[in-house]
């Protein structure tokens, strides 16, 4: 028996003894404090059982044996008192027990759902790739089987505006115009899904070097020019500060430059101008194409970079809707943000990218660029 | 830089009304003589006595495409180092590196538009004599 069961054992017998003797409600509390003291230091029920029949034979023999029948009653209650907090801690550990069946249900039901949920996430996932990869199966495969029969359309039209056929009357000419320019459409709206496959499926590929600016803007205007012209409008290039450069692909950059040029032109009044500018923005290059035309409608602001997005039907304007969708991808490749200002009478697309400094870093590309498909 | 003149070009493309307009831009715009094969096999019967200056290839033709069609001509002494233009609508950039891969010159997307590919064609021309030179 250890020191503190032993002060223990003393204690129970001094309590029990008072209690067989004097009764009352102090003696009752101090029997639940020894049972509390006993968990306390590990003693078990059939340990303190022991303690009390100890007890109970020391307190029997200094009694006489009339006494017997209080003394019985007496210790009876106290050892009852005794024992309440070990049985308190039983239905706590019950209580305990019961409510960690119930947590470990809730968690089993909770892992259970969430299980199913990742299951479900991660066959819609399956899912979608699958679908992904047939739409851009589908997208590539109808993209060169329809570029065949255009390219025999579209080659032959263009022959018979070139005068191969002979002349032909001012209404076969408007004719031909109409067959020209949707053919041309047709064009631009293969190489566009074409592209925006590439995007979506990330084989869109970069060449990039760094090139002075200025050239580069010089040239996207004088190439745009003609397309312009048709619409009696001037692009002008403002003059561009000396020295700027930038790394980009040039072929996608002058794809970026085509689109926004394109787009202002036809929104633009007719004799109307569009300016470009560019200028240094702390460490970026902010180019910007301004146009006098009625402005985007506001209800068409939020989705004005999402595919397919059109602000009047096609037929007006003569677009795939895919335009946007794509300058602001190629936009975002090249490190750079694309955004607008609109308002009647004036709007504004701008895109930042940051400025190349000579001597910095560049990974050069091979300089194959002239090369590269689209001849 | 003095430059070798082009004269004669082996279109070889199975599409017939492909055939026709790019036939008829290259004579009527160049000026060039055109032997126009529909198939990898009309290319390698003609080949050595046409001894073309240049090669204009389509990639997507039944049985041999282009590229295996160019192997077969590489073996043909008359073609074996003749420069080729590949003219395809594939165009994915491993596409275009292969092409590249296969020693051509370039590649001409299609649709293009007949008017300049004659321009299209003598600038890849005059760039390469400048370079053989």
């Amino acid at each position: 028996m250890t020191a503190a069961l032993r002060d223990l054992a003393a204690q129970y017998s001094a309590a029990l003894r008072e209690y067989c003797e004097q009764g009352g409600e102090s003696a009752l509390l101090r029997a639940y404090q020894l049972g509390r003291r006993a968990i306390g230091e590990g003693v078990g029920a059939l340990e303190m059982a022991a303690l009390h029949q100890e007890a109970l034979v020391g307190v029997l023999s200094m009694l006489g044996a009339d006494e017997n029948s209080r003394v019985a009653t007496r210790t009876s209650e106290f050892f009852a008192e005794c024992l309440a907090p070990f049985e308190l801690m039983r239905r706590g550990f019950q209580e305990a027990h019961s409510a960690l069946r119930d947590l470990n249900q809730t968690l089993e039901r909770r892992l259970t759902a969430a299980l199913q949920d990742f299951e479900a996430a991660q066959g819609q996932l399956y899912e979608q790739r699958r679908i992904q990869a047939v739409k851009n199966d589908f997208i590539s495969i109808m993209s060169h089987e329809v570029r065949t029969p255009l390219t025999s359309i579209h080659g032959a039209i263009n022959l018979l505006k070139a005068g191969l056929g002979g002349d032909m009357n001012a209404q076969g000419q408007r004719l031909l115009d109409v067959c020209y320019r949707n053919s041309q459409r047709l064009v631009r709206l293969v190489n566009d899904l074409l592209d925006l496959q590439r995007i979506e499926s990330g084989t869109m590929t970069f060449n990039l070097r760094p090139v002075m600016l200025a050239p580069l803007l010089e040239h996207s205007v004088d190439a745009n020019q003609a397309f312009a012209g048709q619409l009696g409008v001037d692009l002008v290039l403002n003059r561009v500060p000396s020295g700027l450069h930038v790394r980009v692909d040039t072929d996608r950059f002058m794809q970026v430059m085509a689109n926004l040029l394109s787009n202002a032109a036809k929104f633009s009044p007719s004799e109307g101008k569009v300016v470009v500018e560019a200028r240094r923005r702390g460490r970026q290059v902010r180019v910007a194409i301004t146009d006098h035309g009625p402005g985007i409608p506001a209800e068409f602001r939020s989705r004005i970079f999402q595919k397919f997005a059109q602000a009047q039907p096609a037929s007006e304007r003569g677009g795939s809707g895919l335009g946007l969708s794509i300058t602001k991808a190629i936009v975002q490749s090249l490190s750079g943000r694309i955004d607008y200002e609109s308002k009647p009478g004036r709007t504004t697309f701008y895109f930042d990218i940051p400025e190349w400094k000579p001597g910095a870093s560049s990974h050069e590309g091979a300089g194959e660029d002239h090369w590269a498909a689209g001849h | 830089m003095g430059s070798r003149p082009l004269k004669r070009i082996l279109l070889v493309e199975d599409d017939p009304d492909i055939q026709t307009v790019t036939s008829l831009a290259l004579g009527s715009f160049g000026g060039y003589t055109v032997e126009v094969c529909s198939s990898a096999q009309q290319a390698i019967d003609s080949a050595a006595a046409f001894a073309p200056d240049l090669i204009l290839l389509d990639v997507m033709m039944p049985g041999m495409d282009g590229i295996h069609t160019l192997e077969a001509l590489r073996r043909i002494p008359e073609t074996s180092v003749t420069p080729v233009i590949f003219l395809t609508a594939r165009v994915q950039p491993h596409d275009v590196a292969r092409y590249k891969e296969l020693g051509s010159l370039a590649v001409i997307r299609k649709p293009f538009e007949p008017t300049t590919l004659v321009e299209t064609i003598d600038g890849i021309w005059n760039e390469y004599s400048g370079q053989a030179d």
